[in-house]
């Protein structure tokens, strides 16, 4: 691409000429033409300009849209997804069916949370009210202090057995 | 015919074996034992076989062209593609609940248990409806509370009603085909849904955007499909109507989605009637009438056909527009009388004697209406005006509007000694 020269280039900013990326000299003059002559050339809605749209300014279009275009008829996409009627009410029944069930297995685990959270508060309220020491137990027991630094004991990291053998290994042992 | 016979031959050879190998494994369970339609299709299969096909061809079933053509002369156009008919023809013809489809059968097994639990909790509700209802009020705890009980609990019945029958294939089927039975609180649902998905929408931007909202009635919230018909070419809200067409009363479509039977007031009211003299617009009444019965299953109303002794106020006055007035809105409303009440015929036809500036504000106020449905149309000045104009007397029928040239300001003018 050749820069315009300074003369031709104060020329075209008197003139108000837009400088094109080619500009030779036979398009800019059709293009003052053009758009001297037809001053508002009624345009469908694109996104084009109207100076890519020409044939020799080498625009190939969109990138975005020749991409979508690209992998949409690809031979490797999958064909869309198209059910007959009554397939489609086939698939509709069973969606339907597999959201209820869902819907009935998440209420029955909310409700037994709650079960569990309020038996255990009517516990703290037995305990409270009816173990005859004032409270003095609920309260003791409500106390938190420590309850995230001494944590359970270290044995309970591992599964409790009757204890480890004397003898590692019996080798005694044979099937019967 | 050969040709489509024996391209779905093999797809029917496989389609059958899984059949007859499938079909004694189902157990045979209708959803609704209430209903009678697998009956009748029996009853017409045995009639059908007495008869040799060729005497009377089925339009489902027919592929050979002689027949059909036969069914064409009688006008009976056949049904789907011959391929499909073809298909058909040899196809055991299972009901959709029973096809053999693992997953599809299992699926309903669940459909149907919930189904079972909804109709369980349906007569639990309306036993305890029934039991409040017996309940003397000193012991429900006053008027109010039983009264508010009451219809909270006729609400949650209602919303059973449809829970029980929402996850039915045949019911959504039966919808889309349009063969829905209005008057069961499903299907009214259904159509109530699919308005307010988009038709409804339309409407009420087109009514606010062309402001017969605050204009004409303060508010409306549509609870009512309208539609409007002139010479049984559908009208959109909104849409320019040609003098001509609407020199005949319009006919409705009003679709109450509901149950029962409501008494409406249909009100249609052009509020751009151009008054020179104060440089304004004015209000005139272009048909009223009162007492009209619309139900969930009764929706047309033809404007025309009302009773002009019981029911027309004020009968069709076609709306035309003088040259150069701006586009004329004419807004149609349906307004709900309380209580769904007959208003008293003879004293509101001595009331509502003059069209003009009868507003609708004055008529909701003077009779307790509520607007519940509207309709919008509008109205200009075209070829076919004059002609209307003069058929129905209209006082200066030959004048055209003008505006009045406005003096630009002081400040505004062209002044040549400083306009260069």
């Amino acid at each position: 691409m050749r820069p315009l020269s300074p003369v031709l280039a104060s020329l075209a900013n008197v003139f108000r000429i837009p400088i094109t990326r080619a500009p030779v000299r036979p398009t800019l003059t059709n293009e003052i033409l053009s758009s001297t002559s037809t001053p508002t050339s009624p345009r469908s809605f694109s996104t084009t300009s109207a100076l890519s749209k020409r044939k020799e300014s080498g625009y190939r279009g969109d990138r975005r849209i020749l991409l979508i275009r690209y992998f949409l008829h690809h031979p490797l996409t999958p064909r869309p997804l198209r059910f007959s009627r009554t397939r489609f009410l086939r698939h509709w029944t069973i969606h339907r069916a597999w959201n209820l069930y869902q819907a009935n297995q998440r209420r029955a685990h909310e409700l037994e949370l709650q079960r569990q959270w309020q038996s255990m508060q009517a516990a703290c309220e037995e305990l409270r009210t009816g173990a005859g020491d004032g409270g003095k137990l609920f309260r003791k027991s409500m106390i938190k202090t420590g309850v995230f630094r001494d944590l359970v004991p270290i044995e309970y990291a591992r599964l409790q057995t009757e204890g480890p053998a004397r003898e590692g290994w019996n080798f005694e042992w044979k099937r019967d | 015919m050969a040709h489509c016979e024996r391209a779905s031959k093999p797809l029917l050879q496989c389609l059958q074996k899984t059949y007859t190998k499938a079909l004694p494994g189902l157990q045979l369970q209708s959803t609704r034992a209430f209903q009678s339609t697998a009956l009748a299709r029996e009853e017409a299969q045995a009639e059908a076989k007495s008869v040799p096909f060729h005497k009377a061809p089925d339009p489902a079933l027919v592929t050979s062209p002689q027949l059909e053509r036969r069914l064409l002369r009688q006008g009976i156009a056949p049904i789907g593609s011959r391929r499909r008919r073809a298909a058909l023809q040899n196809a055991s013809n299972i009901p959709f609940e029973q096809l053999p489809y693992q997953c599809f059968q299992e699926a309903r097994k669940v459909l149907v248990a919930d189904r079972e639990e909804k109709l369980r909790d349906i007569t639990a509700m309306s036993e305890k409806i029934a039991r409040l209802q017996a309940v003397p009020t000193e012991e429900a705890g006053g008027e109010q509370v039983k009264k508010s009980k009451l219809r909270a609990m006729e609400l949650h019945l209602e919303h059973l009603k449809i829970l029980a029958d929402i996850n039915d294939p045949l019911v959504k089927k039966k919808f889309e085909d349009g063969q829905g039975d209005l008057s069961k609180p499903i299907y009214r649902y259904l159509a109530d849904r699919k308005w307010r998905e988009y038709r409804r929408k339309i409407l009420v931007q087109r009514i606010t955007q062309m402001k017969v909202i605050p204009d004409v009635l303060p508010h409306c919230d549509p609870t009512v499909d309208t539609k409007l018909y002139f010479n049984r070419n559908q009208i959109q809200p909104g849409e320019f109507v040609n003098a001509q067409v609407s020199t005949t009363a319009p006919k409705l479509d009003v679709q109450l989605f509901e149950g029962g039977e409501k008494l409406v007031t249909i009100a249609v009211v052009d509020s751009d009637v151009p008054n020179v003299e104060k440089d304004g617009f004015d209000f005139k009444m272009h048909y009223l009438a009162v007492n009209v019965p619309i139900s969930a299953t009764a929706t047309k109303v033809d404007l025309s056909q009302l009773s002009t002794d019981s029911q027309v106020v004020l009968p069709w006055l076609p709306p035309v527009a003088q040259k150069g007035s701006p586009y004329h809105r004419l807004s149609l409303f349906i307004l709900e009388q309380k209580d769904s009440k007959p208003l008293d015929f003879a004293a509101v036809k001595a009331k509502e004697t003059e069209r003009d500036n009868l507003l609708p504000r004055t008529l909701q106020a003077r009779y307790h209406l509520k607007a519940i449905g509207a309709h919008l149309f509008r109205s200009q000045w075209d070829e076919t005006t004059y002609e209307v104009m003069k058929q129905i007397g209209f006082p200066e029928a030959d004048m055209e509007l003008r505006r009045k040239r406005v003096e630009p300001l002081p400040y505004k003018r062209r002044n040549p000694s400083t306009f260069r």
